[in-house]
C-alpha cells in the first residue's frame, strides 16, 4: 500500500508554477432587514421561521405545530415536550421512531437560511431521522451571509456540525420536487 | 464523421419526446442557476475568488495535503493513502472485513464511480446499498448514473413506476413522484437501521481544521453515518482547501451552480468519529497528481463536480449522459477521460460545439472549452484525428494562404443557392446531415465593404434587400 510519504513527495514533484492564494473574506450580500430575509429564504426552501412573541409559552407553539406528535426527542431544557433524550440511549438506533426532534440552532444565514447546528447532544440522528424537526434560534444570531456564518461558527469540541436549510428534499425523479426524502419532512424554526 | 458519441446519440434522439424533456429540463435547472446568480452582486467575484483559491491549493497541494491529514489524524480519523484506484478498493475493503461488515450503505460518490468500488465489494460479498434516491433507482436497474449531480436524469417516472412495482412491491401503475419517494423512504431507513458501516465521498476537505465536509438534499449521508459504529470517507487529493473561510466561497457558489438552490439543505461537518465509533479516511491520487504537471489541462482539477456545465451544454442536453464513453459526462467528462485515458475516451471530443457556454458558468472558471479545443488539435498525435476533417482543413489552409482564389471562391458560393438538392445534402457532406445549409448573400462581406455599402444602416436595408 502507498505511504503518505511517497504520495505527498509525487506531488511535490509534479507542481510547477505556483500560485498565491486571493485576500479573504470577500464582501458578501447585506441584507436591509436580515430577519425577514432569513424567513423569506427559509419559506422558500420549503421551511417556516416563526418568532416567539413577548409572553408566549414555546411548548405550547411547538404543540400547536405538532398536534400529533407523540416520541419527542431533545436534550434541551427550554421545552417539557420531551419524551426522550438523545443523550440517555444506548444506542442510536433506539431513536428510530422519533415524530419531533427538538434541537438548538447556533447562527441563522439570511441568504440560504442555513442554521448552525453543533452536536451538542450525545445521538445526532435525531435531526435526521424524526418526521419533523424544530430548531431552537436567538434572533440576534441571524447573520447576513455564509463568509459571517463561517467566522462564528463553533463546534464546541464536538465532533459534527450541520448547516439546515429547511427539510429533507429530493427531485431525483423527473425533477419534481419532493419534500421529506430520508430526513424531517418539515422544518420549524423559532426565533426566541 | 461518426464518433462513438454521434452514433450513441443517434439512439438517445431516437426518442424525440424524451430529447424534447431532457433538453428543456435541463435548461430549466441552468435557468434557475441564473437566477440565483443574478441575486448576488458579488458572483463574478466569488467565481475568480473561488478559481484562485484552487489554483492556489493545488499547486501547493502537498503542504495541503500533509497539514489536512495531520490534522485529521489528530481529530482521531485514521487516515490511508491510494495511489490508484486498485489501492483504493483494497484499503476500503479491508476496513470493512477488519470490523465484519456485511451491509454497506453509501452516499453518492463519484470517486468509487471511479474506481469502480460497488461491483468489487459485491464481488467479495459485502451488501452495498446506495442511498441517494436516483442512485438507489439506477442501481436497482443495474445502470450507471447519467449525470453527475442528477444522476437519473434520463429516466421517466413511468420507468421508476414499474421498476418500484417489482422491486419494493408498490401499487400498480401508480408513478406519483410522492408516492414513489416515500416509498423508497420507507425502503431504505431499513437499510439505514440495519447497516453496519456508512460511506460517504467529500465534497471539500479544510485542512486547517481537518473537517470532512459533505453537501446533500436528501440527509441520506448524515443518516448513514449517524447510526451504524463504523465511517468510511474516501475523497479524491484534489478535494482540499486551505480553511473555512476558503469553504464559505464554495459553499456559497455549489448548490447555486448545481441546482439553482441558495445552498443544499444540509451541509455536514465531520470533524471526529462519534463517541465509541471510527472514522477512517482514504485520500486517492488515481491520475490526479500527474494532471497538475500538464499545465494545459492542470485546470481540471478544479472542479467540484457541481454538473453546471453539462446543463448548459447543448450537446449534453440533446444527446444524453450515456452518450458519452467516460464515466463523467459533459463538458468536465471530455476533459477528464482525455487526461484518463486519451486513446480510449477520444470519441467524445466531437460532443463539443466549442460555444464556451460551459466556461461561463463553471464556478470555478475552468476553461473548459479550451481544453477540448487542445486536445483536438493534439488529435494527431494519438493518431486519432478524423481524415475527411483532415482533407477539409487542409482544403481550407490552401486557400486561405491563396486571397485571390479565395475571392473567386466566394464570388461563385451564391450559385450553390441554385444547385439541385441531391447534389448538396449527398452522403459526403456529413454537415448537412440534420442541417439546412444557408443562403449565400450575392455579393459578400468584402465586395459590399470595399463598395462603401457597409455601414450599420446600410448593413440592415442590404440585408433586406436580398
Ligand atoms: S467543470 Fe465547473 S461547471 Fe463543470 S462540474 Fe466542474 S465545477 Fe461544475
Amino acid at each position: 500500500m502507498s505511504n503518505k510519504a511517497a504520495i505527498i513527495n509525487r506531488v511535490k514533484q509534479q507542481i510547477r508554477t505556483q500560485y498565491d492564494m486571493p485576500v479573504l473574506p470577500i464582501k458578501g450580500i447585506e441584507y436591509a432587514d436580515k430577519i425577514a430575509q432569513f424567513k423569506e429564504t427559509l419559506r422558500a426552501v420549503g421551511g417556516e421561521a416563526v418568532e416567539l412573541k413577548q409572553g408566549e409559552d414555546l411548548d405550547t407553539v411547538i404543540s400547536l405545530h405538532y398536534p400529533e406528535a407523540k416520541t419527542i426527542a431533545s436534550n434541551l431544557e427550554d421545552t417539557t415536550l420531551a419524551t426522550i433524550s438523545p443523550d440517555n440511549v444506548n444506542s442510536a438506533h433506539d431513536l428510530k421512531n422519533i415524530d419531533l426532534a427538538i434541537v438548538r440552532g447556533e447562527i441563522g444565514v439570511a441568504e440560504n437560511a442555513c442554521v448552525w447546528v453543533p452536536q451538542l447532544m450525545k445521538e445526532r440522528v435525531i435531526c435526521f431521522i424524526s418526521e419533523y424537526l424544530v430548531i431552537l434560534l436567538d434572533k440576534n444570531s441571524v447573520v447576513n451571509n455564509m463568509h459571517e456564518a463561517y467566522e462564528q461558527i463553533n463546534f464546541h469540541d464536538s465532533c459534527f456540525g450541520v448547516f439546515i436549510s429547511g427539510p429533507s428534499k429530493t427531485a431525483d425523479i423527473e425533477q419534481a420536487l419532493v419534500v421529506g426524502a430520508h430526513g424531517p419532512k418539515g422544518v420549524l424554526v423559532i426565533l426566541l | 464523421m461518426s464518433t462513438k458519441h454521434t452514433k450513441a446519440a443517434d439512439l438517445f434522439i431516437e426518442n424525440k419526446e424524451q430529447q424534447v424533456w431532457h433538453n428543456k429540463t435541463l435548461h430549466f435547472v441552468r435557468d434557475k442557476r441564473d437566477k440565483m446568480a443574478m441575486q448576488l452582486p458579488e458572483w463574478e467575484v466569488l467565481r475568480e475568488t473561488a478559481h484562485k483559491i484552487k489554483m492556489h491549493t493545488i499547486t501547493h497541494l502537498d503542504h495541503y495535503l500533509d497539514l489536512f491529514s495531520t490534522r485529521a489524524e489528530a481529530n482521531g480519523i485514521q487516515v490511508h493513502w491510494a495511489k490508484d484506484a486498485e489501492e483504493h478498493n483494497q484499503i476500503v475493503y479491508e476496513i470493512l472485513q477488519s470490523h465484519k461488515v456485511r451491509k454497506l450503505v453509501k452516499s453518492k460518490s463519484m470517486l468509487a464511480e471511479e474506481c469502480h468500488l460497488n461491483p468489487y465489494l459485491i464481488d467479495k460479498g459485502i451488501n452495498v446499498v446506495e442511498s441517494d434516491l436516483g442512485e438507489r433507482i439506477l442501481q436497482l436497474l443495474n445502470e450507471p448514473p447519467s449525470h453527475i449531480v442528477m444522476p437519473a436524469i434520463h429516466l421517466k417516472r413511468q420507468e421508476v413506476g414499474k421498476l418500484f412495482e417489482e422491486k419494493l412491491h408498490t401499487e400498480k401503475d401508480n408513478s406519483d413522484p410522492t408516492y414513489l419517494t416515500r416509498a423508497a423512504r420507507a425502503h431504505l431507513r431499513e437499510e439505514f437501521l440495519t447497516a453496519d458501516a456508512a460511506m460517504t465521498g467529500a465534497n471539500f476537505g479544510v485542512a486547517e481544521t481537518g473537517d470532512i465536509v459533505v453537501c446533500t438534499n436528501e440527509g441520506n449521508a448524515d443518516m448513514g453515518t449517524a447510526l451504524p459504529p463504523l465511517h468510511i470517507v474516501t475523497m479524491g487529493m484534489e478535494k482540499v482547501i486551505p480553511n473555512l473561510q476558503s469553504l464559505s466561497v464554495f459553499i456559497r457558489l455549489l448548490a447555486r451552480s448545481a441546482t439553482g438552490q441558495p445552498v443544499t439543505a444540509y451541509t455536514s461537518h465531520y470533524r471526529k468519529p462519534r463517541e465509541g465509533c471510527e472514522m477512517h479516511l482514504v485520500i486517492v491520487d488515481n491520475g490526479r497528481s500527474e494532471a497538475l504537471s500538464n499545465e494545459d489541462h492542470i485546470q481540471t482539477l478544479k472542479c467540484i463536480r457541481c454538473g453546471a456545465c453539462m446543463n448548459t451544454c447543448p450537446v449534453y442536453r440533446r444527446s444524453g449522459g450515456y452518450s458519452y464513453t467516460y464515466f463523467i459526462p459533459g463538458p468536465i467528462g471530455i476533459n477528464l477521460g482525455m487526461l484518463h485515458a486519451p486513446k480510449e475516451y477520444y470519441d467524445n471530443l466531437s460532443a463539443c460545439s466549442l460555444c464556451y457556454s460551459c466556461n461561463n458558468v463553471c464556478p470555478v472558471k475552468i476553461d473548459l472549452a479550451d481544453q477540448i479545443y487542445k486536445w483536438r488539435q493534439n488529435l494527431d498525435s494519438f493518431g486519432k484525428a478524423d481524415p475527411m476533417k483532415k482533407v477539409m482543413s487542409e482544403g481550407m489552409k490552401f486557400m486561405f494562404e491563396r486571397p485571390a482564389l479565395f475571392r473567386t471562391g466566394l464570388k461563385m458560393a451564391p450559385i450553390v443557392n441554385h444547385m439541385p438538392r441531391p447534389l448538396i445534402y449527398n452522403g459526403l457532406n456529413d454537415w448537412g446531415k440534420g442541417r439546412e445549409l444557408p443562403q449565400f448573400a450575392s455579393e459578400s462581406f468584402a465586395a459590399l465593404w470595399k463598395k462603401g455599402k457597409v455601414s450599420a444602416a446600410n448593413q440592415k436595408r442590404s440585408n433586406h434587400e436580398q
